[in-house]
């Protein structure tokens, strides 16, 4: 694991203006991580940086232990010195030369005779046979992310960069490629840094994400930590968590058990052991799978974790389930979201304006510092 | 192979169109095929016409006014001795100023022999040079203008005055003996203040005979030599104004330093018994020297 | 009809082509991607043959490349001939006053290439040199042929400056449009009149290429 950390992208950047950046992540051999945030996040700016297309005020790359770029020794390296495999956002083909003759621009490091070879091999790869004396003006757009990517492989490059690869094709032909993008994981064996502002494709696809706001990284980690335990409310915010409260920490965690945090009237058992003293005020937020609803019109069975009752507030369909958003004892203004399947909501008759009663469950429900 | 769909125009149009598309296409594949060949080509017709082949004919510089005597001489000298001489025709002036420039021509025939003088004291020419003609001028008047040309400009005054004198050419007294010719003589009659803002400028004797007979001036004042072909003065009328209203047109030729043999050769038949006739023919006057 | 002028415009065209075009590419591309401030000013320098009257360019040229001149002294001195009242005047007068025709269609043609293809061939590997010659270029190839073409008619045509640089010498710089000229003044009007028409015929062919190049060009899809 050190081995490949070595092996791998180990990036520090620091600028203030144009584009404000502080930005610091690492990604060993063939990990993939994913890029992850808001539009004008610095993301792109980052991967240019990456490449040798833009340059830092302040900081350094380093690519299996080579210096690609460091402002403190003045060392720079100019794209075609740092062999990267650049996907752009619009593919950036040559529009003027084939398919094969786009990849063969790009091996210049492979003797003339397997060059073809080698290209036919790529393009195969990724399921382009047959198409290779095709231009670009005559493949679709799914047909040219392909060939955009086997001419990034086709550099034989130590860092693979990706940059909105997906953005520019429709629902379907996206499924497609990331399944085919998965598929060609275990053939890359190099660092890849995929940048994206679709969470969904960046937790399926990436091994690790990365999370920017403003040019900052907030949080590295795999998706599931992210989503289980963001570092602040921010985080939470940027991966799409919906359910974010303000509350106050009544029993500080014990050896053996969580604490307990005061938030709307009712304090609420939580598993997790946060540091954080009584009387400390924080945020909180529980994924929605984590909140369950209780079965309407039959009696209470007993004690249910964290009870909370409210109003239906909007019910929103979103193909096979139900996104409920619940106001709590009637607020509109606080409201808890979770998702219930058809099924459910037919048998309790869930409709907009009815009471329920929901449970979060105590491990559900992750501490940070209070929002400022 | 992109090109854009067709229309339901004309079947005619239409079959220019493909035709075009198609030879396009075929010189588009030659090209890209025939690449290097198709360089060679070019390259070869750059330098088949190549500048300095061994016998070139020399650059004779001649006053405008020789445009058709001189040509005719030349002909002559061509079918005497096969030699060849490429003649420019332009103003005095003008010839001179490019000569001191290093203007290549081995032979400078003016029609004023100031300018030869001013030449041979810059030390570019051989000698002094030979005094070939004199030259005279005349007034010219296109048939439709309605003046009657005369030596002492009577009709051409009332012209002015009535106003059916709107254009009148001369040749650019600045830099063409004939033109300073014309404006002495219009100065001796009084006329030159009067005609001064009617005035055409020829940029040499030629095109101010083209300005004089062209219809949109009412005349001017032109060589004698130029007046005498009948190309020039059909359609116009014109009188020979008298030597004594402009100082002599005293017609000076010149061979340069460095005038090859056929330079010479022409020079020396411009003095022969056969060209001076032609000369005559032309209205000039001859003088001894 | 004797063929020299014609062939002497020919000449000089092809010659004007041969080295201003690559030396406009050069030009045309540095222009199209620099962002040195400055930049405005070398536009207008290239473009000022455009505005200047035509004396005005002559005059200064025969000021710069005359016999009494440091340029023409030297060249004089290397070559054993001189620049004004030769072909190698005119050829040096032609490049000038071509600059505008020859780098502003180019330069709008690298322009066009877009900024990520570019980036995406410097990470394929390519240097800046095979960028230009393997990718640039040929995506600049319509506004090439514009330049060539225009280059190309326009010398063919133009009258003030090489009357000034190279003066009216027959077989030597008497090109086809002053031959037009002294023709007219020879009351030869029927040989001026065919070789207006020659004129005018490759002009006009010419501006057709570079129409249908033009068209041909835009739809040169991605």
């Amino acid at each position: 694991m050190a081995d490949n950390r070595i092996n791998g992208l180990e990036v520090r950047l620091q600028q203030h203006s144009p584009i404000p950046l502080a930005a610091e992540f690492h990604c060993a051999r063939g990990e993939m991580l994913a890029i992850v945030g808001p539009s004008g996040s610095g993301k792109t700016t980052i991967l240019r940086m990456l490449a040798g297309l833009a340059r830092p005020t302040d900081g350094s790359i380093h690519s299996a232990g080579e210096p690609w770029l460091d402002t403190r020794t003045g060392v720079f390296c100019k794209p075609r010195q740092r062999r990267v495999g650049y996907v752009f956002q619009d593919y950036a083909l040559f529009p003027h030369m084939s398919a094969l003759g786009n990849l063969t621009l790009a091996m210049g490091h492979v003797p003339q005779g397997q060059r073809r070879q080698r290209a036919l091999e790529l393009l195969d790869m990724v399921n382009l046979s047959g198409l290779e004396s095709l231009h670009p003006g005559q493949l679709s757009g799914g047909q040219r992310q392909r060939v955009a990517v086997a001419r990034a492989l086709a550099r034989d490059p130590s860092v693979l960069l990706l940059d909105e690869p997906f953005a520019a094709v429709d629902q379907v032909t996206r499924r497609k490629l990331h399944l085919e993008l998965a598929a060609l994981r275990d053939r890359l064996l190099m660092p890849t840094l995929l940048v994206t502002h679709d969470l969904e494709e960046a937790a399926a696809l990436a091994d690790r994400i990365c999370v920017i706001h403003h040019g900052e990284t907030l949080q590295t980690s795999t998706p599931e930590v992210l989503f289980r335990h963001p570092h602040s409310a921010l985080v939470a915010r940027l991966m799409g968590m919906r359910n974010i409260f303000q509350a106050q920490v009544v029993e500080p965690a014990d050896a053996g058990r969580g604490c307990r945090i005061h938030w709307q009237g009712r304090d609420l058992e939580v598993a997790e052991r946060a540091g954080f003293a009584p009387g400390d005020p924080v945020s909180w937020t529980i994924p929605a799978s984590k909140v369950l609803m209780h079965r309407r019109g039959r009696p209470s069975r007993g004690e249910h974790e964290n009870p909370v009752s409210g109003i239906a507030g909007e019910l929103t369909h979103l193909g096979d389930e139900i996104l409920v958003n619940l106001w709590v004892d009637g607020d509109p203004k606080t409201w808890l979201s979770f998702f219930i399947s058809h099924h459910v909501a037919e048998r309790n008759d869930v409709r907009a304006g009815v009471e329920l009663a929901v449970s979060l469950l105590a491990d559900g429900i992750h501490l940070m510092a209070p929002e400022a | 192979m992109l090109m854009s769909s067709a229309h339901q125009a004309n079947p005619a149009s239409e079959k220019v169109k493909s035709f075009v598309c198609r030879l396009w296409r075929r010189c588009s594949r030659v090209c890209k095929y025939a690449g290097r060949p198709c360089l060679a080509l070019v390259l070869a017709a750059l330098f088949s016409i190549s500048p300095a082949s061994a016998a070139v004919p020399p650059a004779v510089a001649a006053a405008a006014d020789l445009q058709f005597a001189l040509t005719e001489i030349a002909a002559r000298f061509e079918a005497k001795t096969g030699q060849v001489v490429r003649l420019s025709f332009g103003s005095s002036g003008n010839f001179q100023r490019q000569i001191l420039q290093g203007a290549p021509f081995e032979l400078f025939l003016s029609a004023d022999e100031a300018y030869v003088e001013t030449l041979a004291k810059a030390g570019v020419t051989r000698d002094g040079g030979r005094l070939y003609a004199l030259g005279r001028i005349v007034l010219m008047v296109p048939k439709v203008a309605g003046i009657s040309p005369d030596v002492n400009f009577k009709d051409l005054r009332r012209a002015i005055e009535d106003g059916r004198l709107r254009r009148f050419a001369i040749a650019n007294p600045e830099h063409a003996p004939y033109g300073r010719a014309a404006r002495e003589a219009l100065q001796q009659a009084g006329l030159w203040t009067l005609i001064k803002p009617y005035l055409v400028l020829g940029e040499n004797a030629a095109q101010a005979a083209r300005f004089a007979v062209s219809g949109s001036t009412q005349g001017g004042i032109i060589p004698y030599s130029l007046a005498l072909v009948p190309v020039v003065s059909k359609g116009s009328r014109y009188v020979l104004l008298p030597a004594s209203m402009h100082r002599p047109l005293r017609q000076r030729m010149v061979l340069m330093r460095h005038a090859g043999p056929v330079a010479q050769a022409f020079y020396a038949y411009i003095q022969t018994a056969q060209a001076r006739k032609i000369l005559v023919r032309f209205g000039f006057q001859l003088h001894g020297d | 009809m004797d063929w020299t002028p014609l062939e002497l415009s020919l000449r000089l065209a092809l010659w004007t082509c041969a080295l201003l075009i690559p030396l406009a590419a050069i030009c045309a591309r540095w222009l199209a991607w620099s962002r040195w401030r400055g930049k405005v000013l070398l536009e207008a320098l290239v473009a000022l043959p455009l505005v200047l009257p035509p004396t005005v360019l002559g005059y200064y040229l025969l000021l710069s490349l005359g016999g009494d001149s440091l340029l023409g002294g030297w060249y004089q001195s290397l070559v054993g001939r001189q620049l004004v009242f030769n072909f190698d005047g005119l050829l040096v007068a032609a490049i000038i006053f071509n600059l505008p025709f020859a780098v502003q269609p180019l330069q709008r043609a690298f322009e066009g290439v877009p900024q990520d293809v570019r980036e995406a061939a410097w990470c394929a590997g390519l240097s800046a040199w095979r960028t230009f010659w393997k990718v640039e270029l040929p995506l600049a190839w319509p506004g090439l042929v514009t330049a060539l073409t225009l280059s190309f008619v326009h010398t063919l045509g133009e009258f003030g400056v090489v009357l000034m640089v190279g003066g009216s010498i027959p077989a030597k710089t008497q090109t086809l449009s002053i031959a037009i000229y002294d023709r007219v003044q020879a009351f030869d009007d029927a040989g001026a009149g065919r070789m207006s028409a020659i004129l005018l015929g490759i002009a006009f062919s010419a501006v057709v290429l570079v129409y249908l190049l033009s068209r041909r060009g835009t739809a040169l899809g991605r």
